[in-house]
């Protein structure tokens, strides 16, 4: 039981880190909080439904399309709702929250208030270490998570793109007189930050359904691993996600299910009384 | 001599509030000219008003001949006016490297990176040496340095520079000033600068900025030797 906690802890928490890493990025970059990020996710799972279970597209291309079609999406909502409303955080902050009650009731419209699945990509299940059996879905959903993961720190620190994203989203003045474009900027990245939430849709919703409103536990958990690593940390959002998620599946299992999100709160809180910053955030805020 | 930088009767304004009042001013290429000025004379609106930061309301500035009105940020700097700012401003996260390949951004500086990186690491040793160490844990004259040499990652033809002196050790401004002072001739340098002293032996002429307006012009050493001068900004 200890060790297939651990391991739906470690699935969770890539998915919650690979959401995470996506609203620090919008965060880092344009101090914009898009409380639809959760919608996009879900999103992205009926896209990836649409397209492998009703039109029968094998699941990599239709994983790849829906992942594709959120970050036009997302460059869409920044040039009409976020680009309008630079200067003023409180709005960009209302419009996304009223673009995630849109999202989710167009949802229901659509699809219905019932639980949809993509199709899985592997089935059956292995033994790990000779201890346990564990699904193999879950397995590929870790592996494909973490493998993600790894690729944006790679494109982070070792592409112009990574180095101008770090650069801006550590002075964007200066950035901008060393010659980065951060209105197209923004936008690109705001497109990424949406494209992280709807990888992390593809890559779970084989697993846990969507629904209309799946999204906003998803949306909340990746806002409470942003601040438990700390604003603008990268790494911060890779451990603190982790963390939640071992953290909800243990106590789950050891403590009581009923109680699953309040662990997440808990270590929150338990963090922010020690390191008001969160674990790798920096001091100044 | 061709005209580097030419400011034309221009105004400026934060906000509603004029900061800047009918400036004119011009640079030779090649040329290194000082902007002198004590607190809030208008010296940095002066600088955000070149480089794009901020608007200017009227007049015109321009950079070889080239208009800067309405430019942003990234166009001037893509222009080849590159800016030391005030307080450094080093991407404190970013290595040494990572700070200096950033300088590099702009398109026709990027392909010359390895060319450019050689040259200032020439220029400033110490940056060598410090190469992967991360900009936050370097001391203030290694930093502005560092800045210095971020900016001429860009093969500026303009280099700006706001505050060289500000919080540092005399010595090491001394020693900084030498390093500019070695830099190709063709690079016309413009400096923003409180404490007068050493931004007059390095200039060739100044500007002084009163109340966001030019109050005098001359020849450095001119400058250096006028007692009103000296009396309101060396305190003799």
């Amino acid at each position: 039981m200890l060790a297939i906690s651990v391991m739906n802890g470690l699935v969770i928490g890539v998915i919650y880190a690979l959401a995470a890493l996506g609203v620090s990025l919008v965060v880092g970059i344009m101090n914009v909080i898009n409380f639809a990020h959760g919608e996009l996710y879900i999103l992205a799972g009926y896209f990836s439904f649409l397209f492998a279970s009703t039109l029968g597209m094998p699941f990599a291309p239709a994983m790849g399309l829906a992942v594709a079609l959120v970050f036009l999406f997302g460059l869409l909502i920044e040039r009409l709702l976020i680009r309008p409303t630079y200067g003023n955080d409180m709005y960009s902050l209302i419009l996304t929250f009223i673009l995630s009650i849109v999202l989710q009731n167009a949802f229901l419209l659509i699809f219905g208030p019932y639980p949809n699945k993509p199709p899985l990509w592997v089935r059956g299940a292995s033994e790990i270490f000779g201890l346990f059996s564990y699904g193999n879905q879950r397995l590929a959903a870790l592996v494909s998570g973490a493998a993600l993961i790894a690729l944006v720190f790679l494109v982070l620190q070792k592409t112009w793109f990574g180095r101008i994203i770090r650069a801006t989203s550590q002075d964007r003045a200066m950035a901008e007189w060393n010659g980065v474009n951060t209105t197209r900027l923004n936008m690109l990245s705001f497109g990424l930050g949406c494209a992280l939430a709807a990888a992390a849709g593809v890559i779970l919703s084989p697993v846990f359904p969507v629904t209309p409103t799946a999204g906003v536990p998803i949306a909340l958990t990746a806002f409470v691993v942003v601040v438990l690593g700390g604003m603008g940390s990268m790494w911060g959002c890779v451990v603190g996600g982790l963390l939640l998620g071992l953290v909800e599946n243990l106590g789950a299992a050891f403590i009581s299910s009923g109680y699953k999100n309040v662990f997440g709160f808990l270590i929150l809180i338990l963090v922010l009384l020690v390191r008001p910053s969160g674990l790798f955030g920096r001091a100044k805020l | 001599m061709s005209a580097c930088l030419e400011v034309e009767r221009v105004d400026v304004f934060r906000g509603e509030t004029r900061i800047l009042w009918d400036i004119s001013l011009r640079l030779e290429a090649g040329e290194r000219v000082a902007i002198l000025g004590s607190n809030g004379a208008g010296k940095s609106t002066l600088i955000a008003a070149i480089t794009g930061a901020l608007p200017f309301a009227s007049g015109d500035i321009r950079f070889f001949g080239r208009s800067l009105r309405g430019r942003k940020a990234h166009e001037v700097s893509g222009m080849g006016i590159a800016l030391v700012p005030e307080g450094r401003r080093v991407y404190r996260d970013m290595t040494v490297f990572e700070n200096l390949e950033m300088g590099a951004y702009p398109k026709p500086a990027r392909g010359r990176l390895r060319a450019t990186l050689e040259e200032v690491f020439a220029l400033f040793p110490k940056l060598a040496e410090r190469r992967d160490q991360r900009a936050g844990t370097l001391s203030g004259g290694e930093q502005q340095m560092l800045a210095i040499g971020r900016a001429l990652m860009g093969r500026p033809r303009l280099l700006l520079v706001d505050e060289l002196s500000l919080g540092l050790a005399p010595l090491i401004t001394r020693t900084i000033y030498q390093s500019l002072a070695g830099l190709d001739r063709e690079l016309t340098i413009l400096l923003v600068e409180q404490s007068i002293e050493q931004a007059l032996h390095f200039s060739q002429r100044a500007y002084v900025l009163e109340n966001g307006r030019i109050a005098r012009s001359g020849p450095a050493a001119e400058l250096l030797e006028d007692p009103a001068i000296r009396r309101a900004y060396l305190g003799l």
